[in-house]
């Protein structure tokens, strides 16, 4: 694996317009090829954070830069191309053929007239049919409707469509948040290798530790829009794990202050 | 939570009890008010006169008054319209396309003799003079006639919606407000479909006979334009309204606006458009018949023509064409959406 980064972060900040602060001067770099797993309690941050690496969420301060490509207004039609993106709720278009779900991943790169006619190029089905295979759905699901499938099925499609244009970078927001633990470890596995195939890159939040653990090459913990730990999942152990979630508040609110004694944790953030 | 007691008013207080009736002052003089504006609208839609001709049509209808205008101006009009005109007949001398050889269906050539009297300049007399002519008679021919002008409804109502749901798919865009350019033509297109809709065709269609002359062009963009307005507006709510996520997945990657609408709003949306167009379709069916009355083409045009002629037999023809046909559509349109449902 070399040691290039691919996504790189520059002291992102991000104050929304009601005043919460979501990322407070975040600074993150992922090297090419590595899995990295980003753990927090709920309003940690972790979306808005992956939301700002392909232009989604826009910070209020701070660079981004994907693939030695800044992302600015004019280049972020570009960088999003490099940057595929698995959903938490699949976010697929349930009323429409998995085909179709899978083969609009490829959009960015055709044309208006082949978009209208759904005339894709050979390549692309055949590229398509490859994903659907590998993400381990049958041909007779090609022309199934993507919400009839199961949550499980639904997001191997979501993996599916995201392979359709070679991505450098995986962004997956609770990629497994709404699946057993049996399909949320096939579904991770199968991101996993098919990234590695690539050699991309993936940011995954998790909720899960276990899995962030088992899945992980590298774990970042958020906490109220701070990164507070950094390291190998071997290093993540039970007391360092129990601090990142300690006293967190679990609704929509401003979390409650973490306590002195909790704040050995990395020294990334004082509070 | 912290639950307060019910207030308990100290032992030995006198509670003052009062129950007012439901009716006030206040509401006498709004009915009053009411009754003033009922009286005032009704005497000028003449509602008094219409309930006294009806009373005297229903008396002279059981025998009891020997004189109604209401009745008179119906029965003459009834009598006139009974039997329908079912057949043409045209002389042969007049059609230029004639072919004895290739009559239509059912028609025939005839000969009629028809005796004028005219005055003999030798003799200085009137004698009566037997002219003989050829005359085609089609026992069906007005049936053929309303036929084909019913079909041309058909086609303009056909037409009128193809026009509308091509014009309205741009408006819809940019009268969406999540996809339109920006505020100026978002509030421009919203203008625009306020505009269409708040127009009906009856008048459009009046001012179209005027632009295009009288015949179908006129019915086909009144009806277009019209119905435009009408699925501009609601294709554009459902954009608007169409669940975020799967936009956003487009969005992500950068595929574009058009794009993400192909893919990520129409899958959503398509079968209420569908439901839309078949609504329009509906409606247009109907107001293809009246349009023509002011001359917009179809068969409103041939009851007009009638009507202004007096040729009340050729117009039963024409409202009993247009009862079946609507007839048949509803059967048609019921057995269709049961198949869909
Ligand atoms: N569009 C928005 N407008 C205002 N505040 C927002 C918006 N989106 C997120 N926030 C706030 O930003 C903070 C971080 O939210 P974020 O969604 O990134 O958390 P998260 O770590 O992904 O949580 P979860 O695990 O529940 O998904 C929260 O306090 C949230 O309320
Ligand atoms: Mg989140």
């Amino acid at each position: 694996m070399s040691q290039t980064s691919m996504v790189k972060l520059g002291a992102i900040e991000k104050t929304w317009a009601d005043g919460t602060r979501a990322l407070n001067n975040v600074d993150l770099e992922v090297p090419k090829g590595q899995f990295c797993v980003i753990l927090g309690p709920s309003g940690a941050g972790k979306s808005t954070l992956l939301r700002a690496v392909n232009g989604l969420m826009r910070p209020t301060a701070g660079k981004i830069q994907v693939d030695g490509l800044e992302l600015t207004q004019a280049s972020e039609r570009e960088l999003r191309k490099r940057v595929a993106m698995i959903h938490q709720h699949f976010n697929l278009a349930t009323r429409a053929s998995v085909a179709a779900n899978v083969l609009s991943g490829a959009l960015p790169e055709v044309s208006l007239a082949r978009a209208l006619c759904g005339w894709f190029h050979p390549e692309q089905r055949k590229k398509a049919c490859h994903y659907l295979e590998r993400v381990g759905l049958k041909p007779e699901h090609l022309h199934r409707r993507a919400g009839e499938l199961s949550g499980g099925q639904q997001q191997r499609v979501g993996i599916a469509r995201a392979f359709m244009l070679d991505p450098k970078v995986v962004l997956a927001d609770e990629p497994v948040a709404s699946l057993d633990p049996q399909i949320s470890r096939d579904i991770l596995t199968l991101l996993k290798d098919a990234a590695r195939e690539l050699n991309a890159t993936v940011i995954c939040s998790l909720h899960q530790v276990d899995l962030a653990r088992e899945f992980g090459d590298r774990i970042v913990g958020m906490r109220s829009g701070e990164v507070v730990f950094d390291g190998a999942p071997t290093e993540f152990d039970d007391q360092r794990l129990s601090r990142l979630y300690q006293n967190a508040d679990w609704g929509d609110g401003e979390p409650t202050p973490v306590t002195e004694d909790s704040l050995e944790l990395e020294a990334a953030g004082g509070m | 939570m912290s639950t307060r007691p019910i207030p308990v008013p100290p032992q030995g207080t006198r509670l003052h009890w009062h129950l007012d009736q439901p009716f006030r002052l206040k509401h006498l003089v709004i009915a009053v008010l009411i009754l003033a504006l009922l009286l005032v609208t009704g005497h000028r839609t003449e509602m008094d006169r219409m309930v006294s001709m009806t009373t005297q049509a229903v008396g002279n209808l059981v025998g009891l008054n020997d004189e109604s205008q209401v009745v008179r101006g119906l029965s003459k009009v009834a009598d006139s319209m009974w039997p329908p005109q079912m057949a043409t007949s045209e002389e042969v001398a007049r059609m230029n396309d004639f072919n004895a050889d290739e009559l239509p269906v059912f028609a025939r050539v005839e000969s009629r003799e028809t005796t004028t009297q005219r005055l003999n300049e030798d003799t200085l007399q009137l004698e009566s003079v037997t002219e003989t002519t050829e005359v085609l008679y089609d026992p069906l021919g007005y049936v053929k006639t309303v036929f084909g002008k019913m079909i041309e409804t058909l086609e303009i109502a056909l037409w009128g919606t193809l026009l509308a749901v091509s014009l309205s798919i741009p408006l819809a865009w940019f009268a969406a407000s999540n996809y339109s350019p920006n505020r100026v033509t978002y509030t421009l297109a919203r203008g625009f479909i306020s505009l269409l809709r708040s127009v009906p065709e009856l008048i459009v269609a009046l001012f179209l006979v005027l632009a295009y002359g009288f015949g179908p062009i006129a019915g086909v963009l009144a009806l277009g334009m019209h119905a435009a307005g009408f699925l501009g507006k609601f294709y554009a709510e459902d954009i608007e309204n169409a669940d975020k996520q799967p936009q956003e997945a487009l969005e992500a990657i950068g595929a574009g606006k058009i794009k993400t609408v192909l893919y990520a709003v129409m899958p959503q949306v398509l079968p209420q458009y569908v439901a839309y167009t078949a609504y329009i379709l509906d409606r247009n069916l109907r107001m293809a018949t009246v349009v023509g009355l002011v001359g917009a083409g179809g068969i409103g045009q041939e009851l007009k023509g009638r009507f202004d002629m007096y040729d009340y037999g050729h117009v039963m023809t024409i409202l009993i064409a247009i009862f079946l046909f609507v007839f048949l559509l509803d059967q048609l349109s019921a057995r269709i959406r049961s198949r869909m449902i």
